[in-house]
């Protein structure tokens, strides 16, 4: 019994699982609803075709509700479409929107927004729905001189190509100058400074189509990003850094016979049909901004520093004229604290997909990649809206040893309305921040080594007699240097001690306290001979300057120990007069002296 | 007894106040280890002269950006990328097309890769640590870099010719000195800023070689001249000093088995290494320019041998000898003068004849002559280069005269032949600094030392109290006045020198060129990039394929920084071809077209100062256009042509109508004249760089042909009509006539 219920449960799931599949695939066009008033507004006014629809929904059915609804775009505007949302009227609230196919039209693109509420029977809703194509305006004529204006030719619908019945509707143009050439004179019409209002039409069917057509004039900026690689690399150590690529192309009507920049310079009015500088927002926290191409700095670049963000007014080069092109980079960094955000070894970045260029921008190709630092891991990247995912590839740079990984997102047809944050999760285990400071710590460790190494030892094939025995008598001579170093230390302790028995007249304790003295200078004499003995074989010359230091060391050993009795035997006792002692110890005093000048001059030259 | 006693001891510490100081004996810990002192100051030192010569040659980079300078520099550069790019070999293999349309440039087969190697092995050991820098900021610091090296191997040279204090001075002066820095700017990516660096160590080496006659300082020579010679023409100085040095000490019978294994080394060793570089190939031992060498080589083991027979043969034997090496040595130069009149050994070459006679270039060969680095030094520019080094050099080269020996003889002769050498071109000033900052530190070592020693020997005296001075000392001995006055006059030469230098090389050696700035009156500074804003609108709105004509001066900045197909560039190897360029500019503009379209020429690019005052552009350099074109094509150019009728170069409406109608002159001033075969394509901001278009034969008004003259191709059957003046009326074929009173008669059909 049990298994049987689960089999049917089993099946259950999966016949809804194939209903609901089945029901997506072959969405009906539901009869009862209907389009109660529609006003199309197609603004004209820049590069790119926008279309605000307002729609009223009216519910014709007795007793259902309806929760979605479908619409559908001429098939001719299905590839220049390039940003489609829905919008709740009066509240504004986004609809959700998804597209789908109907059996019964193969060919026509639909779209199924589901209302948030259903609507009752009966009842109306109001929705406005934009969207907004790119390249639907050609300039017409194709070729301009420099003095001409640019005239463009945009061909429409002047109804809804809606799937549903209309009651109403009426279609508004908008145009940026009144200087119009033709329009489709489709009654009712009016003009009115750059506006052109058709309609009201009353009770239009399904997929309904009068074509549109408007010459007119417009000046605006017709300039195309044929693509943009937007690099971003991500330091944990604060910085995040943003390059971005940029193709540019002038796609409004293409330049005719020469240019002249006697004209150009002269008539203000030649200016029109060109390019010169466009406005890009960068980030308020943007800094160290750069501009620049493949031959170097740009230095025609100024930025206004605004309260929400940094204005950058680019120049080119040279103005942009109809179909010429130009390249450019622009780089900047800003603080990682406001686009990435972690909780312990977890990292979330938020940041822009695409970032603005110029107003009305259209980029046709995007490629986005976003470089991770090293040792990141488990990455997941939820995107604003559908872009295909490049494979993942592997970056280095200063430092890195095992590549930082790189996600990459491409898209094509983009438009303003696409600049949205995208999400980017990884885990980064922080102890790795310690890798490049020990590498380099490491490497500097390694190169001191090698010196040392190189320094202490000979690598020479080839046996240097001469200046190995040189370098063997500069040794022994260190050493001996040493240890006279010690004598002199045990003579300036004697030289204190005979002071303090001068003062004290203490003889059994100066005594004992000399005793040790001797007996250190007595032991470091003797390393002394020692050594010079062993030089007597390598350098006579050194042999003989030791002896000799020697010599005078002995000499002046024998000073203090008549320094000495002097002291001992008749200051303490008191058997001698002042006069005397005085004369006494000058005598053996300059003695010394004279006797440390020679030794000094020893040493000195023993060095 | 107390009392008595303190005043006892009293007394005494009075009689002996410097008791201890004077009875102290030394000890040996409180001294400081000479040896290691002396290598902290040199290391110190060397350190310093190398970081302040890299910061002084920065004023480009600071002032402007990260940026290749000039013209040859872009060459260096484009070559640089395209051996990083594509590989070593490929390099070596590389045909550029883009240059010297039609003819094409094997490149590797033309250019000193030493240059090319040097950065891309830096680029490339950088980059496999991970560190990656871009070529360009490689190629633009390589000459700051190097010139920290020149400085040390000035200070290697220069310490084994005199003293090591004399080195570094030395190492200080050809850190910051003019003559040297004017090529080795941050940013001039040139051939010499490594060159000189290559050749002192090449000189080092070689006095090293000379004073130990060890085998293996010898092939270092050889190896360091390979170097030498993979990167800069300028290496046949070393192999004709070189061989200079060797013959100056065999006359100064200063032969030495030293000597002979150093030079027979070098020579062979030397030899075969720079027959390596393709560039060279078999020119060492097939012109003239080496001759020298090889001739010293036999001479050396000519020498060799008689001193080594001398040992072994009697008198009698030695006179019969002598006259069959008399006879030998007849024959070996007569052959060589047989072989250079057959052609097997080349004779010298233009600029080498340029060298010893001065007007040879003006007259033979104006492309030589029109380049500025080839004119005859200046005294002024003597001053400029070298400031107080120049007057101090002749001292240096006075005490080594005076204390001659075997490597002391080598920097006389370097010095003399670089002095005369950098008389005679400009551009070899170059050559001179190196040897210059040599001598003046020896003359500032040696004054110095004089003056410093004598105070401490005088305090030594004092300390000592000794009085065995002897009378001639005492009247050598200046007074303390004297020597401070000398000690601070030498200083404060110094003071000015280096900031003669700093002063020198910001405002005359670091300007990129290719960008200018000019300051307004208020101290504010404008950018003219118009050269760039050209170059790069070429490079993104020209057919890739597009072949474009400029005079050959920016040929090289062109090809790199446009990317674009030129005719000629400064690479002037083919006089003809840039004769007809500068025939198709000093040409009319119909003459003009038809040399363009056999050349396939899509774009003309002129250097246009006229709209801001810019004193280097086309209009200036015309006359040379128009002699390099006279000298290929005297029937159609005529120097006298563009003159007024009283001999003036006026480029004003009353110039001569050669000039105003020549194409270089319409396209420099158009708009203010008419064009009729060409059309503008682009102008820059500030009218610096002017392009135009060639148009096709069919875009242009062809020349119209009165009517009368006119013959238009008709096919015989067709229909004419028979309208004439005098039969207005129209009529209808096949009419019907009718008959009154009857039907319309029908044609049978």
């Amino acid at each position: 019994m049990i298994n049987r219920n689960i089999i049917l449960l089993l099946c259950n799931v999966v016949l809804h699982g194939v209903y609901v599949q089945l029901f997506a695939a072959a969405n009906i066009i539901d009869l009862d609803l209907n389009f109660k008033n529609v006003e199309k507004h197609i603004d004209l006014q820049s590069q790119l075709t926008k279309i605000t629809t307002r729609l009223i929904l009216e519910n014709g059915s007795k007793d259902r509700h309806i929760s979605n609804f479908l619409f559908s775009l001429e098939p001719e505007q299905k590839n220049s479409l390039s940003y489609i949302a829905a919008y709740r009227e009066p509240v504004r609230v986004e609809l959700k929107l998804t597209e789908v196919k109907v059996n019964v039209y193969p060919d026509e693109t639909f779209y199924e927004i589901e209302l948030k509420d259903p609507l009752s029977p009966g009842r109306t809703m109001s929705v406005e729905i934009e969207w907004i194509l790119t390249h639907e305006l050609i300039p017409h004529p194709k070729e301009i001189t420099q003095k001409e204006k640019q005239l463009v030719k945009y061909i429409g619908n002047i109804y809804l190509y809606a799937p549903y019945t209309i009651t109403k509707q009426t279609t508004t143009v908008s145009l940026p100058s009144r200087n119009i050439e033709t329009y489709t004179k489709f009654k009712p019409v009016s003009q009115s400074d750059a506006f052109i209002t058709y309609g009201p039409y009353e009770k239009l069917p399904p997929f309904s189509y009068e074509e549109l057509n408007i010459h007119f004039e417009n000046n605006n900026k017709f300039l195309t990003v044929t693509r943009l690689e937007r690099n971003i690399e991500i330091s944990h150590w604060g910085n995040i850094a943003v390059e971005e690529h940029i193709d540019l192309l002038h796609t409004g009507a293409l330049l005719k016979g020469s240019f002249s920049r006697y004209e150009f310079a002269r008539e203000p009015k030649s200016w029109e049909a060109s390019i010169q500088s466009f406005d890009t927002i960068l980030p308020a926290a943007a800094s160290d901004i750069y501009y620049r191409d493949e031959i170097g700095n740009i230095s025609t670049s100024h930025t206004r520093i605004k309260k929400d963000s940094v204005e950058l007014n680019l120049r080119p080069r040279f103005p942009l004229f109809g179909g010429w092109k130009t390249k450019y980079i622009v780089g900047y960094n800003v603080p990682s604290y406001e686009y990435l955000f972690h909780s312990g070894d977890l990292y979330t970045l938020e940041m822009r997909l695409l970032d603005h260029v110029f107003d009305d921008m259209v980029v046709d190709e995007l490629v986005v990649k976003i470089i991770l630092p090293e040792g990141s891991k488990n990455i997941e990247l939820s995107l604003p809206y559908s872009a295909t995912r490049l494979p993942d590839s592997l970056h280095y740079t200063y430092l890195d040893t095992t590549g930082r990984p790189v996600i990459s997102v491409t898209k094509k047809n983009l438009i303003e309305n696409h600049i949205q944050n995208f999400k980017l999760k990884y885990t980064f285990p922080r102890i790795l921040m310690l890798q490049e400071p020990l590498l380099v710590a490491a490497a500097l460790y390694l190169l001191f080594l090698l010196v040392i190494t190189y320094v202490r030892l000979d690598f020479s094939i080839d046996k240097d007699e001469v200046s190995e025995s040189k370098l063997r008598i500069a040794g022994q001579c260190e050493k001996i240097l040493a240890a006279q170093d010690r004598r002199v230390t045990s003579y300036n302790e004697l030289d204190d001690q005979l002071a303090y028995l001068k003062a004290n007249k203490d003889a059994n304790t100066f005594l004992s306290v000399v005793k040790g003295i001797n007996q250190e200078y007595k032991s470091t004499t003797n390393s002394i001979t020692e050594i010079a003995q062993r030089l007597k074989g390598e350098s006579g010359d050194v042999y003989d300057r030791i002896q000799e230091l020697q010599k005078y060391d002995r000499t002046l050993k024998e000073l203090y120990n008549q320094q000495q009795a002097l002291y001992v035997d008749k200051l303490v006792p008191g058997k001698i007069g002042r006069q005397q002692f005085v004369e006494a110890e000058a005598a053996i005093t300059k003695k010394k002296e004279e006797c440390v000048e020679k030794i000094n001059s020893i040493i000195k030259s023993l060095q | 007894m107390l009392p008595n006693k303190t005043s006892v001891i009293n007394t005494r510490k009075d009689m002996f106040p410097d008791k201890k100081s004077t009875s102290k004996q030394m000890k040996t810990s409180t001294l400081t280890n000479a040896a290691g002192l002396n290598s902290l100051i040199t290391f110190t030192v060397l350190l310093l002269a190398w970081i302040s010569g890299f910061a002084s040659r920065l004023f480009a980079v600071i002032r402007f950006e990260s940026i290749i300078h000039e013209f040859d520099p872009w060459f260096n550069y484009r070559a640089t990328a395209y051996m990083v790019q594509h590989g070593f070999y490929n390099f070596l293999n590389w045909f550029d097309e883009r240059a010297w349309y039609p003819l094409g440039r094997i490149v590797g087969g033309t250019v000193y890769p030493g240059l090319m190697i040097t950065s891309g092995s830096i680029h490339y050991i950088l980059h496999s640590l991970n560190i990656p820098v871009h070529i360009r900021d490689i190629c633009v610091f390589l000459a700051p870099i190097f010139s920290g090296l020149t400085a040390i191997s000035t200070y290697l040279l220069t310490k084994e010719i005199w003293s090591a204090g004399a080195g570094l001075f030395a190492a200080c002066f050809i850190a910051i000195v003019p003559g040297y820095i004017s090529r080795s700017v941050a940013g001039s990516y040139d051939n010499e800023g490594i060159a000189i660096f290559a050749l002192q160590i090449t000189y080092y080496l070689w006095v090293k070689s000379v004073k130990t006659g060890s085998i293996f300082w010898a092939s270092m020579t050889a190896l360091s001249y390979f170097y030498m010679v993979s990167a800069w023409g300028g290496y046949v100085f070393i192999i004709n000093l070189i061989p200079l040095h060797v013959f100056a000490l065999l006359i100064m019978n200063r032969f030495s088995n030293r000597l002979f294994t150093s030079y027979t080394t070098f020579y062979i060793l030397g030899l075969l290494l720079s027959m390596q570089i393709p560039f060279v190939g078999f020119q060492p031992i097939r012109t003239s320019e080496h001759m020298a060498a090889g001739g010293v080589f036999g001479l050396l083991i000519f020498v060799a041998t008689l001193r080594h027979l001398r040992t072994v043969l009697t008198k009698s034997e030695m006179k019969y000898f002598g006259g069959v090496v008399a006879v030998i040595a007849a024959i070996l130069l007569l052959i060589l003068i047989c072989l250079t009149y057959a052609g097997i050994v080349a004779p010298w070459s233009g600029r080498f004849y340029s060298l010893w006679d001065t007007g040879y270039a003006k007259i033979h060969i104006p492309i030589i002559a029109s380049v500025s680095e080839h004119q005859p030094t200046t005294w002024f520019s003597f001053f400029f280069d070298l400031h107080i080094l120049v007057t101090t050099f002749p001292v240096g080269l006075w005490y080594c005269i005076k204390r001659i020996n075997d490597e002391r003889v080598f920097v006389i002769l370097y010095a003399i032949s670089a002095v005369y050498f950098a008389g005679v071109m400009v551009r070899l000033m170059l050559t001179l600094t190196p040897v210059v900052c040599m001598l003046a530190g020896i003359a500032f070592s040696d004054l110095l030392e004089l003056f410093f020693k004598e105070e401490d020997s005088e305090r030594d005296r004092s300390n000592n109290g000794s009085e065995e001075e002897s009378e001639e000392e005492r009247e050598r001995s200046p007074g303390v006045n004297l020597r401070n006055g000398v000690v601070i006059g030498a200083f404060v030469l110094m003071m000015m020198f280096t900031l003669h230098c700093t002063w020198i090389t910001s405002n005359a050696y670091s300007s990129p060129s290719i960008v200018l700035a000019s300051y307004s009156n208020d101290g504010g500074r404008a950018i003219l990039d118009d050269f760039r804003e050209a170059y790069y609108w070429l490079a993104q709105n020209t057919p890739i394929d597009a072949r474009i004509m400029s005079w050959w001066d920016y040929g090289y900045q062109i090809a790199g920084m446009a990317n674009r197909t030129t005719l000629v560039d400064n690479n002037t190897w083919n006089n003809s071809h840039i004769a007809l360029v500068g025939k198709a500019m000093s040409s009319n503009e119909s003459a003009a077209y038809e040399i363009m379209t056999s050349l396939d020429v899509d774009y003309v690019l002129v250097i246009f100062g006229g709209m801001i005052g810019y004193s280097g552009d086309d209009v200036n350099k015309f006359l040379w256009m128009v002699r390099i074109a006279e000298g290929e094509h005297p029937q159609d150019i005529r120097e006298s042509d563009y003159f007024t009728e009283r001999g003036e170069f006026r480029v004003d409406s009353e110039g001569s109508p050669t000039l105003l109608n020549s194409l270089m002159y319409k396209l420099s001033y158009y708009r203010f004249g008419e064009l009729t075969y060409l059309e503008e394509a682009y102008t820059t901001e500030h009218w610096l760089v002017r392009i135009y278009r060639v148009k096709k034969p069919n875009e242009f008004n062809r020349p119209s042909i009165p009517i009368s003259k006119r013959i238009v191709a008709r096919n015989a059957n067709s229909y004419v009509s028979k309208k004439t003046p005098r039969r207005k009326k129209g009529y209808i074929k096949g009419r019907p006539t009718i008959i009154k009173g009857q039907k319309p008669q029908r044609k049978p059909t």
